[in-house]
């Protein structure tokens, strides 16, 4: 249930604020949903990932990619393991460690939040 | 306990959020830029994106159409220029925003604002060159006429209604990886976008390169090996063309053509060499030489080719004009195309038009210089750099004599202590301040005949052109056209003397006596960027200009044209034949074939088979530019050295040096210095630059195989992204061509738009294309759409509507403006 409310509460938010109000919505379901730190990371951190690889996969989709491996380019010639990697897995990836940890590490905040005051 | 895992879990989280939220020396803001919301995803186009179909706009006054062809050209149909105008800005900012914002920083020397410290430099020399100043002035000046201002205002105005509803999700992309906003659009940014041009064309100069020369070998050296019109030269105007005026007092050369002062470590000069190569063919055949009975025009102007393009395809319809065309992004108006009646276009005028003069100062505060024997008052400016992840802004002061503002860079800004600093003023006519530019292709654009275009030109200022020109009227013509300096014979061919009068500019030549032919009798006009007359012409326009073999290739070939039609002129724009080679390599395998040896070498095999074309297959033509490059460099690396720091010089001219090997075998400049006890003749010379170029061949690309050394795998074009972003540009295009060939394609210049367009008197039939795409937006297909094409040398049929309400199957949609 915490992961459904995250995933439709961040969704209609990012459209219209900053990418980081994950991290407050995170916070502030889990603090007042969540019976467990982990639950609590597990159910934020889940809905983002899903919530950004969806999205993202729709958008990339939609533009063959292009996008996505351009910036590939421009990464591997910065770093250059990035090279060997395949581009949509590790960039995906990339991202949803990102959002999930994000989102994971505050909904954890959040919980012990709640802990704390209880 | 349970309040330590609070802080300690909330510090995390906090912590995380805020490291990813913002850039990291070079790197982004990641959460921000990875986030599918807001980030680079969102970049993403999809592949038929095209705008709402109604936008409601404040800045319009009647309701605009914008009709999108199948390559995404946008035709805005409007009912008055100002909205035409707006919506030109509006379309422009929506697909090429970053790209002219990027030219205006470039040009006013704040790039550093946004990329940091490896910016500074260039940005410390386009300040001192003082672009932004110059076009503040010419802002200034240019706005007195209503229309100019009128036009650039409503420009503007587009851009800004595009930007101000923006958000950081639809910025384009490289914003979100440097990490920048864009600014406000305005008037000053348009001439800043042109101000670019200027430098890109006329911002070279040899003045010190020569200086060196002639203070190391004297003037009768000089005189035989940089002399001020080649041997093998056609020029523009052809030769035996009547000026038909009387030209003004030339001024005499006074006895003194140089500066007296030594010039030893004084100047370290940053300034590029004049690069009148950075060129462009183009040409319009008559009448009686085409199919049709009509003339035909082609133009391919030659720059750095770069992603986004530099140009942008565009019609504009309203009750004044209906013009197709490519356009500048930043600049309102087409700058090369063709309405119903007319068709023009441009090639660089390779000119001296950027002149250093040796200014001595009275003391260190550089306050005061000698001019005209008295002490005159220097002007002074602070510039002042915000330079990204430094804490204070940089300050440098910038002096400015009547000539113009010094420039000098950090080797020299050392030598301050000496006791009469010497500092260089530059007089440049970038700097010059009316602002009228525009208005010629304000005036082109609506052009219906040979008068129009003749009034249009008289506007137009710099960089000079080479206009070209062909009406349904069966006229055409060629103007090399703009403000050009009144000179003695070699002015500024050397660094000149700041306190002496008569070495001041003296004057323009008048606009109405800017070389012209019209309807010449051998029927067609051309040029790429060549000479623009044969001596007989009354003035001095400079000493060095491009190379002549595309100018004898273009015309050769229109000599023997008969019956022409939009595909010979294309296949003209596309060929490859070394003129160079049809000179020179015969007489150069005669040396080499004297050795018997030499002639069992496979590349000489391979040489003496070679078509002599540029072809992308060709490994003939990768040995031979290697060869004649090594030739020239082995031949006077030693006594002209371009790359020596204290005191450069610049090589003779190609042309020169195969006078040399053909008239003067033994001359002495076959020797190489640097061997004490020999004596190195012809002979020697060429067999060794064949070896050592089969040598450096080899090591790069492996033995001679017609895949490896494949003249385009070597020449290896590629289209970078303008912001040097990896990954964002197209790498080794297989194409042919080369420096002195028709079809200009070099490591990273080339043709940057091929246009044919053939007269009629019902309605034209035109195509072109460049190497890139409308889009700026590296993740649209509509982003380098257009390379595989114009490698191949192929053009686009342009779509020119006659009204909005035109049927055509290559029409994808329509997008109205209404007003808000």
């Amino acid at each position: 249930m915490t992961y459904i409310i995250i995933l439709i509460v961040s969704a209609v938010a990012q459209y219209f604020l900053p990418w980081w109000v994950i991290a407050p919505i995170a916070f502030a379901i889990c603090a007042w949903k969540s019976k467990t730190a982990f639950g609590a990371y597990a159910a934020a951190a889940g809905a983002i990932a899903t919530l950004w690889l969806g999205y993202a996969f729709y958008l990339n989709s939609n533009n063959d990619g292009i996008m996505l491996h351009k910036i590939a380019g421009l990464f591997s010639e910065n770093i250059k393991f990035l090279k060997n990697l395949p581009v949509t897995p590790t960039y995906f990836l990339i991202m949803a460690i990102i959002g999930s940890q994000v989102a994971g590490l505050s909904a954890t905040a959040g919980y012990h939040f709640r802990q704390f005051f209880k | 306990m349970k309040f330590v895992k609070f802080i300690i879990s909330l510090l995390a989280a906090a912590g995380l959020t805020y490291a990813l939220n913002r850039p990291l020396g070079a790197v982004p803001a990641l959460g921000r830029l990875f986030s599918p919301f807001e980030g680079f995803w969102q970049n993403g186009e999809s592949k038929l994106a095209l705008p709402p179909t109604n936008l409601q706009l404040d800045g319009v006054t009647e309701e605009v159409d914008i009709i999108f062809d199948d390559n995404r050209v946008p035709h805005v149909f409007a009912k008055n220029d100002h909205d035409a105008y707006f919506t030109q800005g509006y379309l422009m900012a929506r697909d090429r925003l970053w790209q002219m914002e990027f030219y205006t920083l470039a040009a006013s020397g704040r790039l550093s604002e946004v990329v940091g410290e490896r910016a500074l430099e260039l940005d410390r020399y386009s300040r001192r060159m003082g672009m932004a100043d110059a076009a503040k002035k010419v802002y200034e000046n240019g706005k007195t006429n209503k229309i100019f201002d009128e036009v650039l205002n409503a420009y503007a105005a587009g851009v800004n209604a595009y930007i101000n509803q923006l958000k950081y999700k639809n910025l384009p992309v490289e914003y979100k990886i440097i990490g920048y906003q864009p600014e406000e659009w305005s008037p000053y940014k348009t001439i800043l976008m042109m101000m670019n041009m200027r430098n890109v064309l006329n911002g070279g100069s040899d003045d010190f390169r020569m200086s060196n020369a002639l203070s190391k070998y004297g003037m009768d050296v000089v005189k035989d090996l940089f002399p001020n019109y080649p041997s093998n030269e056609s020029p523009i105007i052809p030769t035996g063309t009547k000026w038909n005026f009387t030209p003004m007092q030339v001024p005499a050369v006074p006895a003194q053509t140089t500066a007296t002062l030594s010039t030893s470590e004084t100047v370290a000069f940053s300034v590029p060499q004049h690069s009148p190569e950075i060129g462009s063919n183009n040409w319009a055949v008559g009448g009686e030489k085409s199919a049709t009975g009509l003339p035909i025009l082609a133009n391919d102007p030659h720059l750095q080719l770069t992603l986004p393009s530099i140009w942008y395809q565009m019609q504009l319809c309203t009750p004044t004009m209906n013009v197709y065309g490519a356009c500048l992004p930043g600049a309102p108006g087409v700058v090369i195309g063709f309405n119903k009646d007319i068709a023009w276009g441009v090639t660089n005028v390779g000119s001296d038009v950027m002149d250093f003069y040796q200014i001595k100062f009275k003391d260190n505060s550089k306050k005061e210089y000698w001019y005209n024997g008295a002490w005159k008052a220097t002007s002074m400016r602070v510039e002042e750099f915000v330079v990204k992840g430094r804490p204070e802004s940089l300050k440098d002061t910038v002096f400015s004599t009547h000539h113009g503002p010094i420039v000098y860079n950090t080797a020299s800004d050392k030598n301050i202590n000496q006791n009469v600093p010497v500092g260089h003023a530059m007089r440049w006519v970038a700097l010059e301040k009316e602002g009228t530019d525009l208005m010629a292709f304000y005036y082109l654009n609506r052009a219906k005949n040979y008068d129009d275009y003749r009034k249009a030109l008289t506007y137009y200022v710099a960089p000079a052109q080479n206009f070209v020109f062909a009406s349904n009227q069966n006229d055409i013509s060629i103007t090399p056209n703009g403000k050009l300096p009144l000179k003695w014979k070699e002015q500024g061919k050397f660094i000149m003397d700041g306190s002496n009068p008569a070495h001041d500019w003296q004057g323009w030549i008048p606009v109405d006596q800017n070389p012209t032919v019209k309807n010449p009798a051998r029927g067609f006009v051309s040029s790429a960027n060549q000479f623009s007359t044969d001596p007989t012409y009354p003035y001095y326009l400079g000493w060095r200009f491009a190379p002549s073999e595309r100018a004898i290739r273009i015309n050769e070939r229109l000599e023997k044209m008969q019956k022409a039609t939009v595909d010979s002129l294309r296949m003209l724009q596309n060929d490859n034949f070394n003129v160079e080679a049809r000179r020179i390599l015969p007489v150069l395998m005669k040396i080499l074939n004297a050795d018997s040896s030499e002639t069992k070498n496979p590349a000489y095999q391979t040489l003496a088979k070679w078509n002599m074309k540029n072809d992308a297959n060709e490994v003939g033509a990768t040995i031979f530019e290697r060869w004649i490059k090594e030739l020239r460099y082995i031949v006077f690396e030693d006594e002209f050295p371009m790359k020596d720091l204290k005191s450069p010089m610049t090589y003779p001219s190609r042309n020169r040096m195969w006078d040399m090997v053909v008239k003067e075998p033994t001359a002495k400049w076959f020797d190489d210095v640097s061997t004490k006890n020999k004596q190195e003749t012809l002979q020697d010379v060429v067999k060794h630059s064949f070896k050592a170029s089969i040598d450096s061949l080899t090591l790069k690309h492996g033995s001679m195989n017609p895949e490896n050394w494949a003249w385009n795998k070597v020449k290896s074009t590629d289209i970078n992204h303008l912001g040097r972003l990896p990954g964002f540009g197209r790498q080794d295009i297989p194409n042919g061509g080369g420096a002195g060939i028709v079809n200009a394609t070099t490591e990273l210049n080339g043709p940057s738009w091929r246009m044919v367009v053939q007269l009629d008197k019902g309605w034209p039939k035109a195509y072109g294309l460049y190497p890139g795409g409308q889009s700026g937006n590296p993740a649209s297909p509509f982003y380098d759409n257009m390379i595989d094409k114009w490698a191949k040398g192929e053009l686009n049929e342009l779509l020119f509507m006659k009204s909005k309400d035109e049927k055509s199957s290559r029409i994808l949609g329509t997008v109205k403006i209404i007003k808000k």
